[in-house]
């Protein structure tokens, strides 16, 4: 104890800041960083989950970039960030800033829109999977059929299907995107908003010069954060073309869902390793890039 | 330039009344000073008069037109916030250009405009920082160039230096008063600081509890207060106030020789209060009304307060710089009678 006790305020501190530390230190480096750096070694590898792992070098990367099936759901992963995140926020922004307003029902009305984001992404795919089907089972096609719109193919298409699964998607999302614009907006103090009304200026130049800049903060958090999901999409699909995962024709299928099926169905661990970096890299290079655009200066 | 009156202005949040009733007549270029304690609804009015709230009833005119029913922005007003309301977004070119969005002038005068502003407030050299880089008094200047861009009819001012520390304020203040009587356009401030309202103003609104107490030059606040609660919100330290007996032109308090006063109004007998500022008590002096105990001494570098007990009570004093008593002193304390004021004892109100 007197070693401890002749330590400085300082060597105190950082004594018990690692003791604090090393807990979440060690989770970090067991489950989260062991298995990334085996993964990026691993897709260096061959390696069929039982036998031994064998060298492969650029193998597993030649092979993808051969691969026209990776093109496809490298283009499919990108299509679901670049409809999905502008998408889901401008409908996210839009109730936000209504809902603001609003003052009847206020908490219930916002709490219908946070229920989808409780709610499993699986009971949801699957109850729109019902919606989508063609009459007399679907809902949408029925109420079509009512209306005497001809029927739509939304999941046996191969260019409706994409969207199809992406809708139910952004809705799961929208509850807790609402949430957080609406917190950005409540923290813009009013009289900002009290200034701009004495000097008479239109609601439009409120809402792009006052209320757009100042949420800013809020707005690159969202992007980044719902980039990455639709970047990471998978059970939404899965689950809405459990019949053909990723079909029909490759159409909806995502990089993860694309990972899955390498290495638990086609048991080749060294090739799914290596669309997992690449998947990492493509997160890597969105997220600063986007940090990096949307930067303060 | 204009004139501002408010007619009878009531005013309700839900069920609880915070107007009973405002009337005052603002003259043409006249700097009008709103102040009292929180909640006595000097900011409510402010903000009626800008048309940011509207009024349950009554009428504000703003020149010779009632606007009750007109957006802010048609009012021909300009507001100065307390927190500022700056953008932080934007420069202090375009936040002072701002108020000028709508206005139908060429680009060139826009910017003619604002350099001109920021000439008048010395801080052309500060038009392309960003609010962050200001000091709090540059960024009070900001608002107020901001207000003044528009050259309005009216300035609002709500309590916009009570963000600053002491001493700039006091700097800010002097500011405002020059700048008023530079550009002479009507002003109505709004501040709880009573020290603000009496070296700013051409006239003082005193409030509280949604009425108003006393209209007048800090001049005619000060030393005929219309009620004890003029008498005590105005003046620091606070009034000394004393119970006392009239009696057919003699005023009698505990343990004093009676003194002369000759109000008009009064009963041939009835109770009072007496009251008298500490500035107008002096320790010593040739008539001296009462004797005490010194207790306390505040020294303030030109003058000392002295707190003395007097039959019970303590009242403060005032004795000078160099040569205070010491306490446990028994002193004499001595006012003019002119500078005893009366009070009656159940509604408060002054008797003349």
């Amino acid at each position: 104890m007197s070693y401890y006790r002749n330590l400085s305020i300082a060597q105190k501190q950082i004594a018990w800041a690692w003791g604090f530390l090393a807990i979440p230190v060690v989770f970090y480096a067991l489950i989260r960083f062991y298995p990334t750096g085996n993964a990026i070694v691993l897709a260096f590898q061959d390696w069929n989950l039982l036998g031994d792992r064998t060298w492969a070098g650029l193998d597993n990367f030649d092979k993808l970039v051969a691969d026209p099936v990776f093109w496809i759901v490298f283009k499919n992963t990108f299509v679901y960030l670049l409809l999905g995140t502008p998408v889901s926020l401008l409908i996210a922004f839009a109730i936000a800033f209504h809902l603001d307003r609003v003052r009847f029902m206020h908490g219930f009305i916002r709490a219908l829109y946070f229920l989808p984001f409780l709610t499993s992404a699986v009971a949801m795919a699957w109850v729109w999977r019902w919606f989508y089907q063609p009459v007399p089972i679907g809902l949408f096609n029925n109420f079509l059929s009512t209306l005497g719109i001809p029927q739509i193919s939304f999941l046996n298409s191969t260019t409706n299907a994409l969207p199809a699964i992406l809708a139910p998607a952004i809705w799961a999302g929208l509850g807790f995107q609402i949430i957080i614009f609406m917190a950005g907006l409540r923290s813009i103090p009013q009289t900002y908003y009290e200034a701009a009304r004495i000097d008479g200026v239109s609601g439009w130049t409120v809402l792009t010069e006052i209320t757009l800049p100042l949420l800013k903060p809020t707005m690159v958090f969202l992007v980044v954060f719902s980039s990455i999901g639709f970047l990471r999409i998978f059970d939404h699909v899965f689950n809405m073309t459990t019949n053909n995962p990723g079909g029909p024709l490759n159409s909806t299928k995502p990089m993860v869902l694309m990972i899955y099926d390498t290495a638990f169905n086609g048991y080749d661990m060294g090739y799914a390793a290596a669309q997992t970096v690449v998947l990492f890299t493509v997160l890597l290079i969105v997220s600063l890039l986007q940090l990096f655009l949307l930067r303060s200066r | 330039m204009a004139s501002v009156a408010l007619q009878n202005l009531v005013k309700f949040y839900g069920k609880t009344q915070v107007l009973h009733g405002i009337d005052l007549t603002v003259a043409d270029g006249e700097f009008i000073v709103l102040v009292g304690p929180s909640g006595c609804g000097k900011s409510t009015s402010l903000r009626i008069i800008s048309g940011l709230e509207g009024a349950t009833s009554g009428d504000v005119m703003i020149g010779e037109r009632v606007v009750n029913n007109l957006e802010p922005k048609e009012r021909d007003i300009a507001m100065v916030f307390q927190n500022y309301a700056i953008y932080p977004h934007m420069s202090v070119r375009r936040n002072i250009g701002f108020g000028l969005r709508t206005a139908k002038m060429s680009k060139a005068d826009k910017t003619a405009r604002v350099d001109e502003v920021a000439r008048i407030l010395s801080m052309t050299e500060l038009l392309d920082r960003k609010p962050d880089q200001l000091s709090g008094g540059q960024r009070q200047r900001v608002a107020i160039g901001r207000a003044m861009v528009r050259d309005p009819a009216v300035f609002l001012f709500d309590e916009p230096l009570s963000n600053l520390d002491a001493q700039l304020r006091t700097q800010m203040r002097l500011e405002i008063k020059k700048l008023h009587q530079r550009v002479g356009n009507t002003i109505i401030f709004v501040t709880h600081d009573q020290v603000e309202a009496m070296t700013m103003a051409d006239r003082i609104v005193i409030m509280k509890e949604g009425r108003i107490q006393q209209v007048g030059t800090p001049q005619e606040v000060f030393h005929l207060p219309a009620n004890l609660f003029v008498a005590r919100f105005i003046g620091a330290p606070e009034m000394n106030i004393l119970k006392g007996h009239w009696r057919d032109g003699l005023v009698f308090l505990d343990g004093v020789a009676p003194f002369k006063s000759d109000v008009s109004s009064l009963l041939k007998s009835q109770p009072v209060l007496v009251g008298v500022r500490p500035d107008h008590l002096t320790v010593g002096g040739e008539s001296p009304l009462f004797a005490g105990t010194v207790n306390v001494l505040e020294p303030l570098g030109s003058e000392t307060l002295v707190y003395v007990t007097v039959n019970g009570t303590e009242v403060i004093a005032k004795a000078s710089g160099r040569a205070p008593p010491a306490v446990g002193d028994v002193v004499s304390l001595s006012a003019s009678a002119e500078d005893m004021h009366l009070f009656d004892e159940t509604s408060g109100q002054r008797i003349t």
